[in-house]
């Protein structure tokens, strides 16, 4: 066993997996600095309620656990830092960060990366438009903003959000006008199957869907939005079905609601230089984990989704079993404790693994949407690159994600390629018949985000600026 | 002139190791002539300086001796739909270079006067001449050099407009196979050998045009040149209202300045980060992002509202003497090379052309830019 280590670790996202992480490590005597981006921690499942939403959302699972997670915190000695937001990070894992109090740095530490998942999406003719939101966000702005995100929404795309959001909808008084799904009944069927498994999750989904059935909402399988205009109340939206696509339905609603599954957020991993691969079930780049979340790096750890998209019980078993990792690998637990203290998260995570890999397909239905995007239609909404400036720079060579980049702009804009990464690899992929390996990612490059200009300028005189020496004459 | 007609030459009259705005130059022309042209780059093409670069067409900025070069190379951008074969959307705009310190102006009014020499239209202004050039500067400036011939070019579209022209014209690409060795075939050209291929690539005569990768390279053919490598910073904002229409810089060179037609400012001057050559990991100093921004906003006020979006950093390629490298590098005439040009992007087509007039058989005056006049010896150049 090493000499005991006691330097400082900082983990990134205090959803369930970096909370739960922060508070384990804290335990075992580690300093711990725990950095979110909102204003009290809780991540999306356990985000905290506005006081509006506490009276209007009737009580859940999601806003009692994440009470009590906030309290567990609070009773901590982790540091947390909240209103605080990574935006850049040096190849030895020193942080910039921004907050309310403006612009710092924490020096090198252990990182544990818990900044969850974003949701993926696929374009279609007309779906830039501010009346269609993600299923992610609209499932935030319901839960924990107690607002519907209008009076009547069509919900599209895959994945066990559908259900969840349209669910929602109706609790809170909205109509559901369709739900839209680009996976197969049969597929929802056979995951029925693993309802042993994870019996919580499963039940509610498939409970969900026979209600909303029941409702009379009407439900399409194999289908997807296939364009969208704006009228002067809302949404005239097609629905296209997969497998016959002359057959269309047209819906009208206040918005719609649609993405198409979750991905890790790989940002920061990508930044700190740790290895990633392609999962082909989940359609995504993830960062190559062990069982512990240990990556390529001795210094940095991965958990929850941000290591691959498994939902929140495998989360918080996920950030339990990283802390008790760290633990070990910095000799403050001998393997045996290491071994007794995660034997019953170890199997518990064996077994919704197993289910929650189910699921990545269902999720991922969509994939083949992206390369049959129509030719006028924005991939990328921040350079506003249509398809057909894509596949016209793909021609000429661009063979691989950057060049594509480089020549048409796609990805360059203010979300860093989180919206189009997915459709410009699979356009690349179609055309070229490359792997996504060979396609690649975008490279991620700091600010992480957009960052105000003054907060890196502060304030300055002309004669506070180190001008170097003068160029060569 | 040895013209081979077959599509796949066992052996290429000319292989360009290096895809950048110098290589590519150089290939496109020869190929035009007629030679069967092959380029290959480590990477995709254009993904080094030549497509990372700040895209300023300034003379303000340039190596007083390369003044007449730029602005040859300025004039082919702005006329690239001739040359290159579609227009890349250079826009003329003018200059200034302001001074805010005494210091500033005696460098300012030094310089100034040293380009003009060199056939830079460059006036020294008022600062009221100034504010009527350009409304949004800091009007606390002492004075301004005023240049009409500047203005940049949205670097993004030249990769794909070179890789249709080379294709037309038929050069072989050779993408993501680092040139590993390159050696002299039994007096029967060259045998250039690539990471990651088994099969060796022959051609008549090479040309190196591998940027800040040049040194070892040099170092095959007997050139023991020092390569410095900069680490230029660029930082770009998020579209804002029309804040400047011109090209802004300051006196001593290390900023340049200029709103593209999307509204995005972009931030440069040539502000150093850190990196290397040899997996092109760059990495931004803190302090060295901060200075530059400072600079920024301070010649432009309104760039308080400003968001930064994004931060970069690239690898340029300077010689001990900052001046290109263009020529022969063997006695033979068979191998050569074109880069370290400062502020090479402005002048990479000219350059380029250059060099490949020279392979074809002209004789364009190259010899302030001899790789043999960092030899001790001078007429010794080896071959490998
Ligand atoms: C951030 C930045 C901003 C700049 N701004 C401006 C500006 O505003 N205006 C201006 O005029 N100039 C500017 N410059 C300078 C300009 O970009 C360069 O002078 C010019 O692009 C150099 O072109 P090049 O072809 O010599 O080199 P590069 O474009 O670097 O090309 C060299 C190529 O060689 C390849 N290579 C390297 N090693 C090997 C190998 N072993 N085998 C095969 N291939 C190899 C590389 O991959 C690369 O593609 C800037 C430069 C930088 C870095």
């Amino acid at each position: 066993m090493p000499s005991p280590d006691f330097s400082p670790v900082t983990v990134i996202g205090g959803g369930i997996a970096g909370s739960t992480a922060a508070i384990a490590l804290s335990r075992h005597g580690l300093p711990v600095t725990l950095i979110d981006e909102q204003s009290e921690a809780g991540g999306q499942i356990f985000r905290a309620p506005s006081p509006y939403a506490r009276q209007t959302v009737p009580p859940n699972h999601e806003f009692s656990g994440g009470d009590t997670l906030r309290g567990k915190l609070a009773a901590s000695d982790v540091t947390v830092r909240l209103g605080t937001r990574v935006w850049g990070l040096s190849p030895s894992l020193t942080l910039d960060l921004i907050g309310s109090d403006g612009m710092s740095q924490l020096p090198p530490s252990t990182v544990v990366v818990a900044n969850g998942a974003t949701e993926r999406f696929f374009p279609f003719p007309g779906w830039t438009t501010p009346r269609i939101t993600g299923l992610a966000g609209a499932s935030i702005l319901m839960r924990n903003g107690g607002t519907l995100p209008g009076q009547t929404v069509v919900v599209a795309g895959s994945g066990p959000l559908l259900f969840s959001v349209a669910h929602q909808v109706l609790e809170l008084g909205g109509k559901v006008a369709a739900i839209v799904d680009a996976g197969s009944r049969t597929d929802w069927f056979r995951l029925g199957a693993m309802l042993a498994l994870d019996p919580s999750r499963m039940a509610q989904a498939l409970s969900w869907m026979g209600q909303l059935r029941k409702a009379g909402i009407p439900i399409h399988h194999r289908s997807f939005l296939s364009s969208a205009q704006e009228t002067e109340s809302g949404l005239l939206l097609t629905v296209s079905e997969m497998d016959h696509p002359q057959r269309r339905h047209l819906y009208a609603a206040e918005t719609a609601a649609c993405g198409y599954g979750l991905k890790p957020s790989t940002l920061i991993t990508r930044s700190a230089g740790v290895q990633h691969h392609h999962d082909a079930l989940g359609g995504y780049l993830e960062p190559v984990t062990d069982v512990a979340g240990r990556t390529s790096r001795p210094d940095l750890y991965v958990t929850g989704d941000a290591a691959g998209i498994r939902g929140m019980a495998v989360a918080r078993l996920r950030g339990l079993v990283t802390a008790h990792a760290l633990a070990q690998d910095r000799g403050l637990i001998s393997s045996a404790t290491y071994e007794s203290l995660t034997r019953t998260p170890r199997r518990q995570l064996r077994r919704l693994d197993a289910v929650s890999r189910r699921m990545l397909p269902l999720m991922n239905a969509g994939r083949e949407l992206a390369a049959s995007v129509h030719d006028d239609t924005i991939v990328c909404r921040c350079e506003r690159v249509t398809a057909a400036t894509l596949r016209s720079a793909i021609h000429s060579g661009a063979k691989d994600l950057n060049q594509l980049k480089a020549w048409t702009r796609c990805g360059m804009g203010p979300c860093q390629g989180r919206m189009c990464e997915d459709s410009a690899r699979n356009l690349v992929t179609g055309t070229c018949k490359n792997t996504p390996e060979d396609a690649g990612s975008f490279t991620a490059r700091m600010p992480f985000f957009p960052l105000p200009l003054t907060s890196v300028t502060g304030t300055f005189d002309y004669s506070d600026i180190p001008l170097p020496k003068a160029a060569p004459l | 002139m040895t013209v081979a007609l077959h599509e796949k030459p066992a052996v290429y009259d000319a292989v360009i190791v290096g895809a950048g705005v110098m290589g590519a130059t150089t290939a496109l022309f020869l190929a035009r002539a007629g030679l069967n042209v092959a380029m290959i780059d480590r990477q995709d093409m254009f993904r080094a300086a030549s497509g990372v670069n700040a895209g300023t067409l300034t003379l303000h900025m340039t190596r007083a001796q390369l003044i007449p070069h730029a602005i040859r190379g300025r004039e082919m951008w702005l006329n690239s739909a001739e040359w290159l074969g579609e227009d890349v959307g250079a826009l003329a705009t003018p200059g200034l270079s302001m001074a805010f310190t005494e210091a500033e102006e005696d460098l300012l009014r030094q310089r100034a006067r040293v380009r003009q020499e060199m056939g830079a239209p460059i006036e020294i202004v008022s600062p009221e001449r100034a504010i009527s050039i350009e409304p949004g500067i800091n009007p606390g400036l002492r004075a301004a050099a005023y240049c009409a011939l500047d203005g940049h070019i949205p670097t993004y579209r030249v990769g794909g407009a070179y890789a249709r022209a080379l294709k037309q014209a038929g050069v072989t690409l050779i993408e993501n196979a680092a040139v590993e060795t390159i050696a002299s075939s039994g007096g029967q050209g060259y045998e250039i050998r690539l990471a990651n291929r088994n099969q060796a690539v022959h051609a008549h005569r090479v040309v190196l045009s591998t940027g800040a990768w040049l040194e070892k390279m040099l170092g095959w053919f007997g050139h023991d040149i020092p390569i410095r490598c900069l680490i230029n910073q660029l930082v770009v904002t998020e579209t804002l209202s029309p804040v400047m229409n011109s090209v802004l810089s300051i006196a001593n060179g290390l900023l340049s300045l200029k709103q593209f037609a999307n509204g995005s400012v972009l931030i440069g001057g040539g502000w150093q980060g850190e990196g290397n050559i040899r997996d092109g990991g760059t990495r931004v100093i803190p302090e060295n992002l901060q200075g530059n921004v400072r600079l920024a906003q301070h010649v432009v006020p309104q760039l308080n509202t400003a968001q930064i979006l994004r931060v970069w950093l690239g690898l340029e390629s300077e010689t001990p003497d900052a001046m290109p490298l263009i020529g022969p590098l063997t006695h033979d005439d068979n191998a050569f090379v074109v880069g370290c040009v400062h502020s090479g992007f402005t002048s990479g087509p000219y350059m380029g052309r250059l060099l490949a007039e020279r392979i074809l058989g002209a004789d364009p005056d190259l010899t302030a830019f001899d790789p043999y006049r960092f030899s001790s010896s001078p007429a010794t150049g080896s071959q490998p």
